[in-house]
């Protein structure tokens, strides 16, 4: 329709031409640097240091992984992350979930002051709690703990529970009520009604929340950094970023970048498995307040 | 809000008072302690000279905020945050914008494909995007060299993130590269809302695409493109200097330094715990009054068109 109803359908076509060249040039410069560091994790010091960057690797050299993963401790960097991550996406949804349950369906005193404090929090900036936050669990025994930093990520200062709640509302406000009303009629208990018919019902909008909050803990840097001080407790990203640290004494480019595979590979997979979530999720409704 | 039971059974209120109660407070007390207390601890500690410890906490007024004036680095630091806002700003939106309006507004087959595409910086640690980029800048076995290389006489070895004038400017692509495909998302979303009717008359009416993107399309999305905005604003100032962190350090000699990771140092280097403090409560004072500014500017953007 549209196409018939313009006077240029040449112009269209040269316009359409020009955005898809461009778009292809963003592409490229997108997924480069990815493709680029999956090549040069395949290098040895020798062809990093005399080829040329773009140089598929003459040789594969795959035991840079098996050097990073062992010698460089990624192992247990990627076990941190990921028991990290579990705990803390479990822990903030099981929390934001109720608290957002009740936000949507029930209405008692103070519920719009409550919503307001979590909606609050996420613009404020969060690095005015650093400091504080870093006393706080040193106090609690907490530093340099990974049950700490899943707290941390839980509930903290990052910012995913406020998100989840704000999502977790807009998501149960869609959904009917006929089956709780049934529900309390044929006498389940409240928590009953939650656990036996909104939590299933909910399962899309919580699996979007918990993707997006397991992306954002997998990829954490600067509370992790600011936590954990034992090596034998980093997390991928502060692994990676210690790892550079270090290149000034002992250069390890392939290493270095078969770590960077590493942290991408299983966010990758996700995404691959899960984008429709993960775009879908942000654009269902977060941020338009 | 609803009435799930019209018939009030005996002690039916306080089971449900304490139900909803039950829900509320495990995550409001965690959330209070992990949240609320630190940044009101902040803002307490920024009147106190602390350098750890219990004992050595005295109070000093307004003591670290003339520190704070008479700091030197502070006034390069805001330049710095600023410059990085400003650019972020113009070229997010401008590319977000242009890559959202394409993709919907041209109908374009591979439409999906680009979006998941376009995306995926997004979902890369900070840290990862520090050190590729790091690595694309080294003067001797990097991308942009070796690349610029192909295109001159004798090879380029420019020092990009240690050249006083070039390290901010270089600070510039990670950030937008990263920061583009998320606000394209919202503004899709956005673009998607608007009625297709509106655009077929206009196109009826011989309107080009770009007349009906200043006509039907930007008035139509403002509320999310001042949003977007006010968002970048905000995480410009609070989490860009962990770029800084991972790709200058704030070097060469403060040139790239910003406010956060001045903080950083001040706190967990320098262990000047309340005037680090401080400069977190100057933070919090320039997102608020950047967001109050720019409400009013982009307010008055709405109302002209």
């Amino acid at each position: 329709m549209n196409k018939a109803a313009r006077p240029k359908p040449a112009g269209l076509w040269i316009s359409k031409t020009v955005v898809r060249v461009l778009l292809l040039l963003w592409t490229l410069i997108v997924l480069y640097p990815v493709f680029w560091t999956f090549i040069t994790s395949l290098k040895n010091n020798q062809q990093v240091m005399l080829g040329k960057p773009w140089d598929f690797p003459s040789v594969m050299h795959f035991e840079n992984y098996a050097n990073v993963w062992s010698r460089a401790h990624f192992g247990s960097y990627f076990m941190n992350s990921i028991l990290v991550t579990a705990g803390s996406t479990i822990l903030s949804l099981a929390l934001a979930s109720t608290t957002a349950y009740i936000l949507a369906r029930y209405s008692f005193k103070g519920r719009g002051v409550l919503y307001f404090i979590y909606i609050a929090s996420m613009m404020i900036p969060t690095t005015l709690g650093l400091i504080p936050l870093f006393f706080l669990l040193n106090d609690m025994h907490l530093s340099n703990s990974l049950l700490g930093l899943t707290l941390v990520y839980s509930v903290g200062t990052i910012g995913i529970l406020p998100l989840g709640i704000f999502f977790l509302v807009g998501f149960y406000k869609t959904l009917p009520k006929e089956l709780e009303e049934a529900a309390t009629i044929d006498g389940s208990s409240l928590s009953g009604i939650f656990l036996r018919i909104m939590l299933p019902l909910s399962s899309p909008g919580m699996i979007t929340v918990g993707i997006m909050n397991a992306l954002t803990v997998w990829n954490e840097y600067i509370m992790a950094t600011v936590l954990i001080n034992d090596p034998m407790k980093y997390t991928i990203p502060v692994g990676i970023a210690v790892m550079q640290g270090e290149m000034q004494y002992r250069t390890e480019w392939g290493p270095l970048f078969a770590g960077l595979s590493i942290s991408m590979i299983p966010v990758i997979v996700m995404y691959v498995i899960y984008q429709r979530q993960i775009t879908g999720g942000l654009t269902a409704g977060a941020l338009k307040g | 809000m609803i009435k799930l039971n019209n018939k009030p059974k005996a002690g039916y209120a306080a089971r449900r008072r304490l139900f909803i109660a039950g829900f509320l407070l495990p995550t409001f007390i965690l959330f209070s302690i992990f949240t609320i207390y630190p940044l009101l601890r902040g803002l307490y500690l920024s009147f106190f000279d602390w350098s750890g410890g219990s004992e050595t906490m005295n109070f000093i007024g307004f003591g670290n905020y003339k520190d704070l004036l008479d700091d030197e680095v502070i006034p390069g630091a805001i330049k710095n945050d600023y410059f990085l806002v400003f650019w972020k700003v113009i070229l997010i939106m401008l590319f977000a914008t242009f890559f959202a309006v394409s993709l919907t507004r041209l109908k374009l087959k591979e439409y999906g494909l680009y979006r998941v595409i376009f995306f995926f910086p997004n979902i890369i640690s900070v840290s990862v995007i520090g050190v590729l980029w790091s690595f694309i800048y080294n003067p001797h076995l990097g991308f942009l060299n070796s690349f610029l290389s192909l295109f001159t006489q004798k090879s380029v070895d420019t020092n990009w993130l240690g050249d006083s004038h070039l390290a901010m400017w270089s600070l510039l692509p990670p950030s937008v590269w990263a920061g583009i495909g998320f606000y394209m998302l919202l503004i899709i979303a956005s673009i998607l809302g608007i009625p297709s009717s509106l655009y077929e008359a206009a196109s009826m009416d011989g309107a080009g695409q770009w007349k009906q993107f200043t006509k039907i399309t930007l008035p139509l999305i403002w509320e999310q493109f001042k949003t977007s905005i006010i968002h970048i604003v905000i995480t410009t100032l609070n989490g860009s200097f962990i770029i800084v962190k991972l790709m200058t350090d704030g070097g060469p000699d403060n040139h790239t330094q910003v406010l956060g990771y001045y903080l950083y140092q001040m706190g967990f280097k320098q262990f000047h715990l309340s005037y680090g403090a401080t400069i977190g409560v100057l933070i919090l004072i320039l997102s608020i009054i950047t967001t109050l500014i720019l409400q009013r500017l982009l307010r008055r953007d709405t109302i002209e068109m």
